[in-house]
């Protein structure tokens, strides 16, 4: 009995010395266009896609991120901005795929990933699939709970 | 206004004309009854003067409509996807002056003019053209390139940012329906010379006549008097274009007679500037198989592969030389007579002030400077344009098609549709030098954007005809196995790439009573191996036992899955490729199996604008997640072995040492399809070869198909499929029986990439990596014990 004690106090110690060790997803560095695209001549593509969009032309926007997109392919963050356009064009459909892609390129970022995964939701939400919409609700909520406890 | 003016113009050609002559006759034949004949003759003048007034308000309303409701035949033009330059991206110096000679780019020093260009070693100063794109577009601006090392090392332009594009290069015209041709050009946008020199030749008094000249045609009489024929037309420019626009070409007299009050009516309505204007676009300028060339901005195209605005003085002369009769000084097949007759215009345009004594001497030096026909992108592509005419036909009617002058902006890459068409046809010329034997296709794709770059749909590129990337429909073979193998990795409880499959024989029976007997390709039977073996080396056996344990229909579902649309039934010769498919389908089907599991469609149109460059409708990308990230990164690395180590492994010597590819060689039975389709991380292509006739063509993927593809995919500029394992895959060593897991340099060990669920717990003790991981498991399990 006192040795299992041991043995769960001493798991519990190693446990926590290994949060210590290897600090928690949650409290990575933010992900931003600069820490995804740093250097990268899409960066400019990108700020000419946002301009765009302020000013209501999606389509322009559109054409921007999908040329940045040939130049920085893996970049979870250009598929995030296009989930974002497309889901502001009313394309819940191609909203969904774009966020499920960005989700599938994303730094390990539990902040970030909560937020893609309420992408997700939106997407569905906007496609009338409300349970598909709660499910990546929870996704997000799972990936955000350490920072409310 | 318009009114006012049409009554005095009828009243006073009426009474100028018929009643004259006919009142005359009347009055002899009459002459005894004067009361009567008095009357009588007002009488039919009034009758006739009505008549006329008719007449002529007829003829003025057709012309007035005509003219304000033309509506010119501008048929939709096809453009290439713009060059896009920054820094970083690949591009050898030999491709970027391929490219500008293909725009027909002229190096001048300094690049004065847009669509000049000089080099000064790796960097070259390019004047670019401007154009507008569903962003706005480009400008028309100096930049610098700096080359190295095949790919642009440094980019500066005017904007600041490291960042051009080039424009598109026109690739074709969809004409449905008619075969008029042209380029509209707004006279602002017309080189002030070519009107000089037009009107030099053809119509000295233009701004001063009212639709005919006599001056004109008493010079007319006197020229033709002088050389004792017909030299000379002595029509002003505007009958010319009432005789193009209204008029059939048919000379008869009720055409003669109403050509000129209709050149009158219409100086009377519109201005001199739109009357040029419709002549410099409407005017015939030759003939080019079925198409009819037509206007000066598509003269300039189509006899010098520029916008007219860069025409040099003596290309103009050309131009303005061919009205006197566009086939008999045709400068491709009469260039004596062209250059004679140009050397005239220039002549003219000297006399006339047009030109400097000086430059008069120095461009009548110059030779005709015509491109060759043959040189010219818009027919190069035959087998693209017809996809994307295709796919405009679902949304577009003919008659907007042909006459909208719609901008389709299309995915086509040039660089990488070279590139194809020069793979393949390398390829089958050394298989098959006598060239009648063989054929075949190329689709490469983007897989990220679904957006098609090339399409090769025969062996000789410019052919028109038989489109075999879209419409030969043939068995893809051992193409299918990926598909077999991702169904059974979607249950990673009982498949893994690590579990065993028998390589043997095995007999199928079939719903028909029959018995189906596979065979593999070398007659042998390996026994039991991995799963990823049985792709890597195609094994037969082992891939129809896999598809009979998860099942034909499984199969057909992982197949619609994918994209597939068509209905497959579900017979077992499915597992070794029985099914039919293009090889545009084929990139299709790998498109999702290249992306990592999402389907995009592939599109050959980015975007469509209209003829004044404005954004009309939008192909935007489309994607769906459709296999889960884990089955889809272990069908990836399976791929990758039949390039590391299987049937495809020769494309390694070709290939870049350290690029990651993936792909599936395909053969059909006796050989009549050689099929390879693979990805890197940017390009998919799928390559067909084989005999239009269905015979025997003696080859394989791996020696039909496969040296095609490596030859495209080494000359592409490619990165490499991602090696990071998604969220829930491993890296595991199994034991040689792939159901225990081992270590790393245990006896037979190999290391696979597997999802969780398909790890088993039981390990032959041996090795370090995996034991420690499940060690450490037993002895925390043990604590609680």
């Amino acid at each position: 009995m006192v040795q299992r004690l041991v043995r769960l106090t001493l798991l519990a110690v190693l446990l926590l010395s290994g949060c210590a060790v290897t600090p928690p997803a949650e409290n990575a560095e933010p992900v931003t266009a600069d820490t995804e695209l740093q250097g990268s001549p899409a960066m400019a593509l990108l700020s000419r896609a946002e301009q765009a969009r302020a000013q209501g032309q999606t389509g322009a926007a559109s054409r921007y991120l999908e040329r940045a997109l040939t130049m920085a392919p893996n970049s979870s963050w250009l598929y995030r901005e296009l989930a974002l356009l497309r889901l502001e064009e009313g394309d819940g459909h191609a909203a969904e795929g774009f966020a499920q892609r960005a989700l599938r390129l994303a730094p390990d970022n539990d902040d970030y990933r909560a937020e893609l995964w309420e992408l997700v939701a939106a997407a569905r939400a906007e496609q009338g699939d409300r349970s598909g919409a709660d499910q990546a609700r929870s996704r997000a909520q799972a990936l955000r709970k350490p920072d409310r406890a | 206004m318009a009114k006012n003016a049409k009554k005095p113009a009828s009243a006073r050609k009426g009474s100028a004309r018929r009643p004259a002559k006919s009142g005359n006759k009347r009055n002899t034949r009459s002459a005894g009854r004067r009361w009567f004949s008095w009357r009588f003759i007002a009488k039919v003048s009034v009758v006739l003067l009505v008549l006329a007034a008719a007449g002529l308000a007829y003829l003025d309303a057709y012309v007035r409509d005509r003219f304000d409701s033309h509506v010119w035949q501008l048929p939709a033009r096809v453009y290439a996807r713009p060059v896009e330059l920054y820094p970083g991206r690949v591009l050898a110096r030999n491709d970027m002056l391929k490219m500008l000679e293909l725009m027909r780019y002229r190096r001048a020093g300094g690049a004065p003019t847009p669509g000049s260009y000089t080099t000064d070693g790796n960097t070259l100063v390019i004047h670019t053209r401007g154009f507008r794109d569903s962003d706005g577009g480009e400008p028309a601006q100096r930049i610098r390139v700096t080359l190295g090392g095949g790919q642009v090392r440094a980019l500066s332009s005017n904007d600041g940012d490291s960042l051009a594009r080039l424009e598109p290069l026109q690739i074709g015209s969809i004409h449905p329906g008619h075969t008029e041709d042209r380029v509209f050009v707004p006279l602002d946008r017309v080189p002030p010379l070519l009107v000089q020199m037009l009107l030099a030749t053809e119509d000295r008094d233009f701004y001063d006549h009212h639709g005919v000249s006599p001056r004109g045609l008493a010079r007319a009489m006197v020229a033709n008097v002088k050389a004792g024929g017909l030299v000379q037309g002595g029509s002003t420019l505007t009958q010319q274009l009432v005789k193009n626009f209204w008029l059939t070409q048919d000379r008869t007299l009720a055409r003669k007679l109403v050509e000129m009050p209709m050149a009158v009516l219409l100086e009377l309505h519109y201005s001199k500037e739109r009357i040029l204007e419709a002549y410099l676009n409407e005017v015939y300028l030759g003939q080019d198989g079925k198409r009819a060339i037509h206007g000066m901005g598509l003269g300039a195209q189509f006899y010098f592969g520029r916008p007219l605005e860069e025409l040099e003085p003596h290309q103009l002369a050309t131009l303005v030389a061919l009205l006197k009769g566009p086939s008999y000084y045709d400068p491709r097949r009469n260039p004596e007579r062209a250059l004679a007759r140009r050397n005239t215009v220039l002549k003219v345009a000297l006399e006339e002030g047009a030109l400097s004594d000086q430059a008069y001497r120095r461009f009548r030096e110059r030779d005709l400077e015509v491109v060759p026909r043959g040189a010219s992108p818009l027919y190069a592509f035959p087998a693209f344009i017809d996809l994307v005419r295709r796919q405009l036909a679902r949304d577009y009617p003919a008659d907007v098609l042909g006459e909208e002058g719609l901008r389709i902006h299309s995915t086509l890459d040039v660089l990488a549709q070279l590139a194809s068409e020069k793979a393949l046809s390398e390829h089958l010329n050394s298989l098959d030098a006598s060239g009648d034997a063989l054929n075949g296709a190329v689709v490469v794709v983007a897989p990220a954007q679904g957006d098609v770059l090339a399409l090769v749909g025969s062996r000789e590129s410019r052919a028109q005809g038989f489109n075999r990337a879209l419409d030969a429909t043939r068995p893809m073979g051992s193409l299918v196995k990926p598909v077999v193998m991702l169904t059974a990795l979607q249950q990673p409880k009982r498949y893994s790439l690590a579990t065993p499959v028998a390589d043997e024989p095995i007999t199928v029976p079939l719903t028909t009573g029959k018995k189906w007997t596979p065979q593999n390709f070398d007659g042998e039977s390996k026994g039991p191996i991995p799963l990823v073996d049985a792709l890597a080396y195609s094994r037969n056996q082992a891939t129809v036992r896999l598809g009979m344990d998860v099942g034909p229909d499984a199969v057909v579902r992982t197949l619609s899955q994918l994209g597939v649309k068509k209905t497959i039934p579900a017979y077992p010769s499915i597992l070794l490729g029985s099914i039919g498919m293009t090889p545009f389908e084929v990139a299709m089907l790998y498109q999702p199996l290249a992306t990592g599991g999402f389907a995009t469609p592939l599109r050959s149109i980015t975007d469509v604008l209209d003829k004044e460059g404005e954004p009309l409708a939008r192909y935007p990308v489309d994607t769906e997640e459709v296999i889960d990230s884990g089955p889809a990164y272990l069908i990836q690395w399976g791929m990758q072995q039949v390039v590391e180590k299987g049937t495809a492994r020769s494309a390694r010597s070709v290939l870049p040492p350290d690029l990651k590819v993936a792909g599936k060689t395909g053969t059909s039975d006796e050989y009549r399809d050689a099929w390879f389709a693979g990805f890197s991380g940017n390009h998919l292509s799928v390559v067909w070869v084989g005999r239009d006739n269905n015979e025997n063509a003696r080859v394989t993927g791996s020696s039909g198909a496969l040296p095609v593809w490596s030859r495209l995919m080494a000359s592409l500029p490619q990165t490499s499929l991602s090696q990071v394992p998604p969220p829930g895959v491993e890296e595991v060593w199994m034991d040689p029986s792939g159901e225990k897991t081992s270590g790393k340099g245990c006896s037979g060990a190999r290391e696979y990439p597997m999802l969780e669920a398909s790890i088993p717990e039981q390990s032959d003790g041996c090795g370090s990596a995996t034991q420690v991981k499940e060690g450490v498991v037993e002895w925390f399990k043990g604590w609680f014990d």
